[in-house]
C-alpha cells in the first residue's frame, strides 16, 4: 500500500513537471527553433517579398552570390573593424578603471554608478545624443580643437569614412565602459585578500602585484568579458541604423545586421537576407560556445 | 561584489593620487554627454548651437518639451507611443518572469523522463541570437497576422532561456521539506508554486523583471520590423520618426531623449543594486 502510494506520487510529480515546462517549450518551439530551422530552409530559396511567383529552390546560389558580392564583404569588414576597434579598448580601459576603483579607499560605489550611468540609456537615445555632439558645430569638434590647439577645424565625425567608423565605436565604448568595469570590479573582489597580502609581505611592488597576482587570477573574467564584448559588437545595429537614417553615409558603417535588415526590408530579398543571417548565426555560435565555456571556468577556486 | 575595505585593498593602503586622477577624469568624460543631454533639453536650439557650447541654461525652455510631446504632427502621439512601450515592456517583464519561474521550478524540483533533454534544448536557444532569426521570425509573425499588434511585439520574447536558467539555479536549493509539507497539507501544485515558491524568489524575480523590461524599452530592431502604423510605435520608433522628420531642432530632440530616459533613470536610481550586480550584469548579454 505504502509502496503503491509512493509510486503514484512520483508519477504525479512527473506529470506536473511536464505541465510546468510545456508552456515554455511551446514558446521556444514557435519563436526560436522554428525560425532558425526555417532560416536554413529559406536560405536555399529565392523568395522575394513583392514577387507573386512562388519562391524557387536555388540551392547554394544565395551563398555563392554573397561570397562574390563586394557589398557583403564590405559589411563583414565593417563588422570586423567595429568589433575589434571596440572590444580591445573596452577590455583594456575597463580593467584599468576596475583596478583604480579597487585601489582607492572611498567613493567606490559612486565611481561604479557614475561610469555605469550611460548603460541605463537606451541605444536610440545614446545615438541621438552623440549625433548632436558629432555635429560640425558640436562638442566633439570643440573638444578636439581645444585639445589639439586648433581653431574651427571640422574633423568630419559623421562624413569621413574612418571618422564615421570611429564615431560609432566611441558611442559603443561610452555606453558599455561602466558595465564591463563593474564586471571586472566583481572579478577583482573575488580574489582572496590573503593572496594579495602574502605577495605584499614578500615585498612585491604594485606593478609586480598586478602582473603576477591580479592579472593571472583575472584571466577567466578577462576571457569572459572579451567574448561577451565581441558577441555584443557583432550584433550592433541601433547606432549604425540611426546614424545612416539621419544622413551619414551608409557604406563605411554598413554592418552585417544593417545589411540583413536592408536586404530584407528595402530590397525584399528574403532568401539572400536569411543566408546572411545563417552566416552570422554560425559565427556567433562559435563565440557563444566560447562564452559558455568561459563562464563555466570562471568559477575557479583560488586554493 | 565585496565592498569591505580590508579585503579588496589589493594595491596597498595609500590611496594613490594617479588612481584618483584617472577615475575622476574618466567619470567626468563619461558624464559629459549626459550633462549635454540634460542642459541642451532646457535650451532653445539657437543657444545650443552657439560656439562654444554655453553649458548653463537660463532657466528651462519649456517649448522643447511641449513640442517634443506634441510630435511632428502636433497630435501628442508621444503619449500613445509611451503607453505602447509601457504595455510591451511591462507585459514582457511580467510574463517572462511567470513563464521562467514556472519552467525553472519544474526543471529544478520535479523528476520526469526527458528533463535533461528539455533543459538542454532550452539552453541551446541561448546560442541563437535574435539578429540571426529576425527575418524568419518576421515571416512567422506576418503569417500569424501579428504585424502591427501588441501580441506581435510581446509574444516572441516571452520564452527566455536565461530566465529559465536563472530561476532553475535559484530554486534548486529550495528546501524540499517545505514543498512536501505543503503537499501533505493538501495544497495543489499550482497553489504551492503561486503562494510558496514564487513569493520566496524575490531577488531572482526582480533581476529578471528589470532585465526584461530594459531590453524591451530599448528594443529598436523588432518594432522596426513588425510595427507599421504611427499609433503602434514604441518610444524608440517615435524618436527615429522624429529624427527623420524634424532633424533640425536640437533642443526638441534632447527634450525627447530626456523624456524617453526618465523611466529608466527612475528605475536605476531606486533599484541600482539590481543593475550593478553580478547576476544583472552577466544576464544582460541576452538583452
Amino acid at each position: 500500500m505504502r509502496r503503491k502510494r509512493g509510486f503514484s506520487m512520483e508519477r504525479r510529480k512527473a506529470v506536473w513537471g511536464w505541465i510546468f515546462v510545456l508552456p515554455s517549450l511551446f514558446f521556444f518551439a514557435a519563436f526560436s527553433f522554428y525560425p532558425i530551422l526555417n532560416a536554413f530552409y529559406e536560405s536555399f530559396f529565392n523568395r522575394n517579398l513583392l514577387s507573386l511567383r512562388p519562391p524557387r529552390f536555388v540551392g547554394w546560389d544565395n551563398y555563392t552570390y554573397l561570397f562574390r558580392s563586394r557589398e557583403f564583404w564590405l559589411s563583414v569588414q565593417n563588422t570586423a573593424i567595429f568589433t575589434f576597434g571596440t572590444f580591445l579598448p573596452l577590455v583594456v580601459f575597463s580593467l584599468l578603471l576596475a583596478v583604480c576603483i579597487m585601489s582607492v579607499s572611498r567613493l567606490r560605489r559612486f565611481f561604479q554608478l557614475a561610469l555605469y550611468a550611460p548603460a541605463v540609456l537606451s541605444s536610440v537615445v545614446a545615438a541621438l545624443i552623440w549625433l548632436l555632439i558629432f555635429d560640425p558645430r558640436g562638442l566633439a569638434n570643440q573638444g578636439l580643437n581645444l585639445l589639439l590647439g586648433t581653431t574651427g577645424v571640422n574633423y568630419k565625425w559623421l562624413s569621413d569614412t574612418n571618422m564615421l567608423r570611429l564615431s560609432t565605436i566611441i558611442v559603443y565604448f561610452w555606453k558599455y565602459i561602466g558595465y564591463f568595469t563593474v564586471l571586472f570590479v566583481a572579478g577583482i573582489g573575488a580574489i582572496p585578500y590573503t593572496l594579495t597580502e602574502a605577495a605584499l609581505i614578500d615585498g612585491a611592488n604594485r606593478w609586480q602585484l598586478f602582473w603576477r597576482i591580479t592579472f593571472p587570477l583575472l584571466k577567466p573574467t578577462t576571457l569572459l568579458v572579451s567574448v561577451m564584448t565581441m558577441i555584443q559588437c557583432l550584433k550592433t545595429f541601433s547606432t549604425q541604423y540611426l546614424f545612416t537614417t539621419s544622413g551619414a553615409p551608409t557604406r563605411p558603417i554598413n554592418v552585417i545586421t544593417l545589411n540583413i535588415y536592408n536586404t530584407a526590408i528595402k530590397d525584399y530579398r528574403i532568401g539572400r537576407a536569411t543566408a546572411m543571417s545563417i552566416l552570422l548565426f554560425l559565427v556567433m555560435l562559435i563565440f557563444t560556445w566560447l562564452q559558455l565555456r568561459f563562464s563555466k571556468t570562471e568559477e575557479v577556486t583560488y586554493m | 561584489m565585496d565592498m569591505k575595505r580590508t579585503r579588496s585593498w589589493y594595491l596597498g593602503k595609500a590611496s594613490n593620487a594617479v588612481m584618483w586622477l584617472i577615475l575622476i577624469t574618466a567619470c567626468f568624460l563619461v558624464l559629459i554627454p549626459l550633462a549635454f543631454m540634460f542642459t541642451a533639453s532646457a535650451m532653445p536650439a539657437r543657444e545650443i548651437m552657439r560656439l562654444p557650447y554655453p553649458w548653463i541654461p537660463k532657466g528651462i525652455y519649456w517649448p522643447n518639451f511641449l513640442k517634443g510631446m506634441a510630435g511632428p504632427e502636433d497630435d501628442f502621439i508621444f503619449f500613445r507611443n509611451a503607453l505602447n512601450s509601457l504595455i510591451v515592456a511591462g507585459s514582457v517583464a511580467f510574463f517572462t518572469v511567470l513563464l521562467s519561474a514556472i519552467t525553472g521550478y519544474g526543471l529544478a524540483k520535479f523528476k520526469f523522463k526527458g528533463r535533461n533533454l528539455v533543459f538542454m534544448l532550452i539552453m541551446a536557444t541561448m546560442m541563437i541570437p535574435f539578429e540571426a532569426i529576425m527575418i524568419p521570425l518576421y515571416m512567422v509573425a506576418m503569417r500569424m497576422g501579428l504585424q502591427d499588434t501588441y501580441a506581435g511585439l510581446i509574444l516572441p520574447f516571452l520564452a527566455n532561456a536565461f530566465g529559465v536558467f536563472l530561476m532553475r539555479q535559484y530554486l534548486i536549493t529550495f528546501p524540499d521539506e517545505i514543498l512536501d509539507a505543503a503537499r501533505i497539507d493538501g495544497a495543489g501544485e499550482l497553489r504551492i508554486f503561486g503562494s510558496i515558491v514564487l513569493p520566496s524568489s524575490g531577488p531572482a524575480v526582480a533581476t529578471l523583471a528589470i532585465l526584461a523590461f530594459r531590453s524591451q524599452w530599448d528594443s529598436l530592431l523588432w518594432p522596426l520590423l513588425v510595427v507599421q502604423s504611427d499609433e503602434m510605435k514604441t518610444i524608440p520608433l517615435y524618436i527615429t520618426r522624429y529624427m527623420a522628420e524634424t532633424h533640425s531642432d536640437e533642443g526638441i530632440m534632447m527634450a525627447v531623449a530626456v523624456l524617453a530616459s526618465l523611466p529608466m533613470i527612475v528605475l536605476f536610481l531606486s533599484l541600482s543594486k539590481y543593475f550593478v550586480s553580478k547576476e544583472g550584469l552577466t544576464s544582460a548579454t541576452k538583452g
